[in-house]
This record gives C-alpha cells, sequence and structure tokens, in this order.
C-alpha cells in the first residue's frame, strides 16, 4: 500500500512542471468568487487557467519570494491597497491604454492595474434593536452616539476597513483620523476578525451596529451568494434558500451615511499583469473579460459587487449603481496606498 | 549510556537540517528589521499581554483536554464497554474537523436566532471570548491526549496491579499509585502537542474574538506587507515553544518499562455502566455530533450545487498528499523516537527535540521560508507535491513521534537485549520484537499525522502545485465568503476520509484493542 502511494506521488510530482503552459492567476479573492468566471471563461476560450489562492499579503509575500521565477502571469487582489503595493514593487506590467479605457472610473494614475469590482462602507444594523433615525449623518459623528457604547462592532484587523481609515486620514488628516479611532475606542467596539462572523454577532445580539461592507449585508439577508443563479435548479430557489443557515429574516439592515461622508466609501477590488508574464497576452484577455459586461452582470448577480463599466445592469434588491456613487466622496486610488502609515497608527492605539 | 549508531543519528540530522532551512530564514527576514518596526511590532507592552493571554488560554486548554481524555482512553481501554474500537474512532475525528469550522459550528448555534433556537427550539448562550475559545479549543484537542493516553493503557502491565491489589490497595489507590505515574510519559508527550497547538491556532481565537500571540503573527502576514515584524514576532513565539520544550524535556521522566505478558483485564462496570456511556454520549456529542450535525444541517442545500466529480477529485489530492506525508513522518519518527528513549542523552535528546522545533514554527512562516529555499536551492523542485509533502511531513513529524515515544519507553530494552543475546540481528529485533510492540503507537501516530494534515490551510494554499485544491482549501475558500452550504460538502467528505483513514490504521492495531 505505501509502495503504491508512494509511486502514484512520485508520477505526479514529476508530470505537473512537465504540463503545457496554462494561465496562472494568483488570486486574492476567494475561490467561490473566482471560480465561475473562471470556468466562463474557459468554456468560452478553449484556454486553461490554473489558479492559487490566497490572502492578499500572503500572495504579494509569495510573489517577491518568487521574484523573476513567479509561474504568475496575473494578480487578482481583493484591494486595491495591495495592488498599489505590487505596483510600487514593480511587480506590476503598465497596462494598454485601450483596456485602461474600459472601466468607467477608479483606473489608477500609474496604468499597472484596473479595477474589476467596487463595494461601499455601510453601517450594517439592527432594525428590531435601533431606529436607523437616532444614528449620525456622518461617520465621524458615531463616536458621539454614546447609547452605542460597547454595542458597536469593527474590523481594525480587516483590509477594507484599513482602506477606510487610509482615506479617512487623506480626506480629514491624521489628527482627525487618530481622534476618530480614540472616540470609538472609547465606546468600547468589539473587534472581530471578518465581516461574516461580525455580521453573524449582529444577527445573534452580541452587537447592535457593525461597520462593514455593503455585500455582506446582502450575502447575509440573501442567503449566500445563491440569489440569481442560473440553471435548473431554479424551482428550487426558495427552499435552498430556507436551507441555509443565513436566512432572509435575519434582524439585519444597512445604514448609509449622508451623501459624500467617508462611511460610505467606495473601494476597488482590482487586477494586474505581472512584469514577469510570459503569458501576457492570455493575461490580457482574461482582463478584457472580467471587464465585460457579460462578466461584471454576473459578478454583480452572484456576488452583490458594483460593477466598473457602464450599462451593466444589477438586480433590482441593490441600490442602484448611480446613487451608491453620489453617496460616497471623491474617490482617489494613487492616494489609498500608504496603508503602512495606517498600520502604525492602528497599532499605536493598540487596536491591532 | 552507549553512543548512538550512525544509522539512528542520521534521521536527527535530516531533520534538524530540514527544521534548520526555515529558522535560517526567520533570522534572515529578522535581521532586515530597522529600529522603527522593533519598537512599533516587536518591543511594545500589547505583545506583552498577548503572551499573557496566549498562556492562560493554553493552560486552561490542558486542563480540560485532559479532564476529557483521561476517563475516555480508560472507558475505552480498560472496561468491558461495547463497541470500543468504535469508540476509538469518534475519538480522534474531532481531529479532522478544521479548528474554525467547529469554531463556527459553535458561533452559529447560539443567540436568538442561531441554530439551537431555530431547530431546537433552546435560545443556546453565544459563545465568545477566552470561554469560546476554550471550549473549541479543547474539544478538538482532546485527542492529543487521547491518542497517547490510549496507547499507553493498551501496554500498561496488569501484573503490576494486581500486586498492588494483592497488597491491599482499594482501587482508586491503585490507579493514583501504579496507574497514573505509568501514564506520565502519556501525559506530556498529549500536552505538549496540546499546547504547541494552542500556541499555533489562530483560526479558533480569531473567531471567539480572543487575542494571542499567534493571531498577531498571523495578522502581521494577512495585513501588514512587511514580513519583517511577522519574521521577529515569529521568532517571539519560537522563543516561547523552546522555552516549553526545554521545561518538558526537564521534567518528563520515561516512566519504568515493565515487559506485558498478556493483555490487561477489562473492567466490568455494572451499575455504572450507564454512567459511562452517558459520558462518551456527551463527549461525542460536543465535539463530533455538533460539528457535524451544523454540517449535515448545511449540506442539505450543498450537495446540489457541488459537482460529485469536484469533491472526488478535491479528496484524491488530499489524500494523496496526506498520505504520503503520514507514512514519511512514522518512518523519521522510529528513528528518532529510537534515540530520544534509548540514547536519552546530549546529542541523541537535542536531534529527537528538533522534530517539535519543527512542530513550532508557525505554518505560514514555513511556508515562506519553503518557497525562499526550494526557489533558491532546487528550483524544479517549486510547485511540485513534493514540496508540499516535505513540509507536511517536517511540520507534523511531532505528532507521529509523541505517541510512538510514549510507546517505546513502555517496551524495556531488555527485551531487545534477551532477543539478542539469543542471537537475533539488529534488523531481526526490530522487525520480529520492536515493531509489532509498538504497533498501537505507530497507528495513533499516522492517524495524527494524516488528520492534520488533511485540514492544514496555511501550507497547503502557498506550496500546494497551482491547482491542486484539496478538500481544506474548498471548505476555507467557501466559509470566507459565508457561503456554508457550499463549504459543508466538502468539510463532511474531509471528515469521511479522516475516519475511513483512521478506521483502517486502528483495524491495523491487530486483535488486541
Amino acid at each position: 500500500m505505501r509502495r503504491l502511494y508512494g509511486l502514484l506521488w512520485l508520477l505526479l510530482a514529476f508530470s505537473l512542471p512537465a504540463m503545457a503552459q496554462p494561465l496562472v492567476i494568483y488570486s486574492g479573492r476567494s475561490k467561490a468568487l473566482v471560480e465561475p468566471l473562471v470556468k466562463r471563461f474557459e468554456a468560452k476560450t478553449g484556454v486553461r487557467v490554473k489558479v492559487r489562492y490566497g490572502k492578499d499579503a500572503q500572495l504579494l509575500a509569495v510573489l517577491q519570494e518568487e521574484g523573476a521565477r513567479s509561474p504568475a502571469d496575473l494578480f487578482w487582489a481583493n484591494t486595491s491597497g495591495a495592488l498599489s503595493e505590487a505596483a510600487r514593487r514593480d511587480l506590476l506590467a503598465r497596462l494598454p491604454d485601450d483596456l485602461l479605457q474600459l472601466p468607467a472610473r477608479f483606473v489608477p494614475q500609474d496604468g499597472r492595474w484596473v479595477p474589476v469590482t467596487v463595494r461601499f462602507r455601510v453601517l450594517a444594523y439592527n432594525p428590531e434593536r435601533v431606529d436607523p433615525g437616532t444614528l449620525p449623518r456622518s461617520v465621524l459623528d458615531l463616536p458621539g452616539v454614546e447609547s452605542l457604547k460597547g454595542r458597536i462592532g469593527w474590523t481594525p484587523a480587516y483590509s477594507s476597513f484599513q482602506d477606510f481609515v487610509t482615506a479617512l486620514r487623506k480626506l480629514e488628516g491624521d489628527p482627525a483620523a487618530r481622534a476618530w479611532l480614540e472616540g470609538m475606542k472609547a465606546l468600547q467596539p468589539k473587534a472581530y476578525a471578518s465581516n461574516t462572523p461580525m455580521l453573524l454577532a449582529l444577527a445573534s445580539g452580541e452587537i447592535d451596529v457593525a461597520l462593514t461592507n455593503h455585500y455582506y449585508v446582502y450575502r447575509l439577508q440573501r442567503g449566500g451568494a445563491e440569489g440569481e443563479y442560473e440553471g435548473p435548479e431554479e424551482e428550487e430557489e426558495e427552499e435552498e434558500n430556507e436551507a441555509s443557515p443565513a436566512v432572509r429574516d435575519l434582524p439585519l439592515d444597512m445604514y448609509h451615511f449622508a451623501p459624500g461622508d467617508v462611511g460610505n466609501l467606495a473601494l476597488v477590488t482590482g487586477a494586474g499583469v505581472l512584469q514577469r508574464s510570459k503569458n501576457r497576452d492570455l493575461a490580457l484577455a482574461f482582463l478584457r473579460y472580467l471587464l465585460s459586461s457579460d462578466a461584471q452582470e454576473y459578478t454583480a448577480e452572484s456576488v452583490y459587487e458594483y460593477p466598473v463599466v457602464s450599462g451593466v445592469r444589477t438586480p433590482d434588491f441593490m441600490l442602484p449603481v448611480r446613487e451608491a456613487l453620489e453617496l460616497s466622496p471623491e474617490p482617489d486610488f494613487g492616494r489609498l496606498e500608504d496603508l503602512n502609515g495606517t498600520l502604525n497608527l492602528l497599532r499605536e492605539l493598540d487596536l491591532l | 549510556m552507549k553512543r548512538a549508531p550512525f544509522y539512528l543519528l542520521l534521521p536527527g540530522f535530516v531533520t534538524l537540517a530540514a527544521v534548520g532551512v526555515p529558522l535560517a530564514y526567520l533570522v534572515l527576514r529578522a535581521l532586515e528589521a530597522d529600529p522603527q518596526t522593533l519598537a512599533g511590532v516587536v518591543f511594545r507592552p500589547r505583545n506583552f499581554a498577548l503572551l499573557a493571554s496566549t498562556l492562560q488560554l493554553t493552560v486552561g486548554v490542558l486542563v480540560v483536554a485532559l479532564l476529557l481524555a483521561l476517563p475516555l482512553a480508560w472507558l475505552t481501554t480498560r472496561t468491558d464497554l461495547p463497541a470500543g474500537r468504535l469508540a476509538s474512532l469518534i475519538g480522534v475525528l474531532p481531529l479532522a474537523v478544521p479548528g474554525y469550522v467547529t469554531a463556527y459550528a459553535l458561533l452559529s448555534l447560539g443567540g436568538p436566532y442561531g441554530l439551537g433556537a431555530r431547530v431546537l427550539g433552546v435560545p443556546l448562550p453565544h459563545l465568545n471570548g477566552y470561554l469560546g475559545a476554550l471550549i473549541a479549543l479543547s474539544l478538538y484537542t482532546y485527542p492529543y491526549f487521547y491518542m497517547n493516553l490510549r496507547s499507553a493503557f493498551l501496554r500498561l502491565d496488569p501484573a503490576l496491579e494486581e500486586a498492588a491489589r494483592a497488597l491491599g490497595h482499594p482501587p482508586l489507590s491503585v490507579f493514583r499509585r501504579v496507574v497514573l505515574p505509568q501514564l506520565v510519559p502519556a501525559f506530556t508527550a498529549g500536552g505538549l502537542l496540546v499546547a504547541l497547538h494552542v500556541f499555533a491556532d489562530f483560526g479558533v481565537v480569531s473567531l471567539m474574538r480572543y487575542p494571542t500571540f499567534s493571531y498577531a503573527i498571523y495578522l502581521q502576514y494577512s495585513t501588514a506587507y512587511d514580513r519583517v515584524g511577522a519574521a521577529w514576532l515569529a521568532l517571539w513565539l519560537l522563543t516561547l515553544t523552546a522555552t516549553l520544550l526545554f521545561f518538558e524535556a526537564r521534567v518528563a521522566r520515561d516512566a519504568a518499562a515493565r515487559t506485558q505478558k498478556r493483555p490487561p483485564p477489562k473492567l466490568r462496570l455494572g451499575r455504572l455502566r450507564p454512567l459511562a456511556q452517558a459520558y462518551l454520549v456527551g463527549l461525542y456529542t460536543l465535539s463530533v455530533g455538533l460539528p457535524l450535525s451544523a454540517l449535515l444541517y448545511w449540506a442539505r442545500a450543498g450537495f446540489a450545487r457541488i459537482e460529485r466529480a469536484d469533491l472526488l477529485e478535491a479528496l484524491a489530492r488530499s489524500v494523496l498528499a496526506s498520505a504520503p506525508a503520514a507514512v514519511f513522518a512514522l518512518a523519521l519518527a522510529l528513528p528518532l523516537a529510537y534515540l530520544g528513549v534509548r540514547y536519552a542523552r546530549g546529542a541523541a535528546r537535542t536531534l529527537e527535540r528538533a522534530a517539535y522545533l519543527g512542530y513550532a514554527v508557525p505554518p505560514l512562516v514555513l511556508a515562506l521560508a519553503l518557497v525562499f529555499f526550494t526557489l533558491k536551492a532546487v528550483p524544479w523542485l517549486y510547485q511540485t507535491l513534493f514540496v508540499l509533502v516535505y513540509a507536511y511531513t517536517f511540520h507534523f513529524l511531532a505528532e507521529a513521534l509523541s505517541p510512538l515515544r510514549a510507546a517505546l519507553s513502555q517496551v524495556p530494552a531488555a527485551v531487545e537485549e534477551a532477543a539478542r543475546a539469543l542471537g537475533s540481528r539488529t534488523p531481526a529485533v526490530f522487525v520480529r520484537i520492536l515493531l509489532p510492540l509498538l504497533r498501537p503507537g505507530l497507528a495513533s501516530g499516522g492517524i495524527l499525522v494524516f488528520l492534520s494534515t488533511l485540514k492544514e490551510l496555511p501550507l497547503t494554499l502557498l506550496l500546494a502545485p497551482i491547482g491542486y485544491d484539496t478538500l481544506a482549501i474548498n471548505v476555507w475558500s467557501y466559509t470566507q465568503e459565508a457561503m456554508f452550504a457550499e463549504a459543508a460538502p466538502y468539510a463532511l467528505t474531509l471528515l469521511a476520509g479522516g475516519a475511513v483513514f483512521a478506521g483502517l490504521l486502528l483495524g491495523s492495531e491487530g486483535g488486541r484493542r
């Protein structure tokens, strides 16, 4: 038995590198979000795609350790911070102009990556316990709401929250950002590792409001990324939703601050082609596919993130793109890259 | 004490070299630090608070896990409870459940909208913080104690107990004065694994919102693109582990070995039987039943959305990586354990300890070190299954070593000497005398390594060939996005795969259980 395993394993080990060169993607986005699009792309083009999944920072670390030997062609990240960092370390190649013109907005100055989807910061709340009328018009005033002491959830270690703090620092200045964080700290917020457990805690009554991203609320409200699935199971949809642990009757809703408030900040996910890619044409073709209305529409329908190209339909229950964009301050992703400053600030305040 | 022969030392040197690679990498990275990083990340008051909370949790988990495992091990080996092998099998299954799945199951149970309220109609408390982390970690680390204690119980010499009873000691006194002291190697071996596991865990503590040291390291890696600060934190953690190893080595006395002449008698439980059964059922309900029922509940919708072929492929990949790792780990652990037990001094001891150091290196660090090292030294191996199996083997070697060590320390050297005196050559002694005696230890070690690698995540994510998505990677990917229904079939397959393998190994222990 042991010998058999050994043989099989050796066979596999030696046959793997010998195969033909497929398109290799390093994805900071999880398989659940990436694989359906990859499969569609493969079906459309006949190109073989291999994906390595991980977290943005892990993959970035791996890319650096790999250096010139990296097999990666494309880096698809969850945060603009990781992409800016990759561009700053000269890992990403400048993209052709016609590709950069595809997204309607959010294209970085250096042209080394393109945005793929947009999400917005929101305040999730429990409508059974919080009257949205009592919530402040600006996230900056949240520390002043004494009644929320001990009832707030946040995710200081999570990239979207850190991007928000970076934006806060750029828009309001470092002292204001520090004061906001200290004010929030005084309200004794509960720190969660990521958004899903935080919203589950909100639904279970552990907290009553939570600083999060919009799609987490939709996803838990609608029972995972299943709402608009195409395919033969369509009739069973109702039953499927019922069976899912995340069900529609959770006491969970989202609150938007006043238009232009940094609490409604738009954040992008994006992708870029690596300098060392030996498959540049395929990588560009994949980027073009991600920005096609087919892929953009699919993402909106299955993951509830907003498209970056114009004229793409979004599901009815989602706030329309234009309105969501009007709520956010004018973001400048070239200026959102000072992640280290934010991390230092969070560390100084013992939040990280 | 005579000197260890070279062929025994060789595996030790291999291990030392293999563990040395990540350590060298860590030091290399740490040396890049500038004063500002040192002040802000490495030497700040919060780290001491984290240290304290890590130790508190470790002590708590050690106590609770031991209290769970000791009665279980005794009941399944020394009493007439039926279905003993099945009971043993379920006893190790918690190891196949990824910690974060247990944590999610506990989390989704409580609160007014939790599964408890929904399915049972009883709102259960929402667990978090120290208590939540303590419960979740104890429920899935107690098998480390259990597996060690179980093989120790199986190798106890009943003659000693009978002698004590004949001298007029009541049963409890016999247990305390004769049985417990013989279990000390199993206590320390299991405790070391549990403690190292708590040190390394970040999945459970992050979900339970209980900050510990390894969680801080994990955050460094997952948020900052700063490998220098993280390297320093990892060195901190290693210092902690090394201290633990040092003290364990001083405390651990190998119990006096005895020749076992016959299997121990099974105690008749009589009227206490229902109580014992209730204990088993209660423990299994919490440790296996709970995550399992949460998974089954989620999987109701999930199986329809997952293609069976994908599931099987992921299973094959997981097994193809984990099984060789278990075999290699055992093959290395055998000489190491022998070295540690029979030549328990100086260099031999140090070499054996190197295996534990490998266990103590945070997996994320080990993974990055191996990426770095393979690309520099053996680039043609990069992105092959070999590197993954290598990482699994040396990271989890300690899990194979510890039950083997405990088993070996109960085999008196006199047995081998007698065999040699009767003319057997060393290989024959090994095959005909030692191996059969070590069977329970080998089975335990193999099971531990296999189950741990099956659910392992950071190493798999970074070292598996691209596109080589194992069961664990799938479970993680879907839970990340709160898609529990899709994650559940993969997690269930993982459990089933683990159960089959563990069942086979338990069966291989031979007729005696």
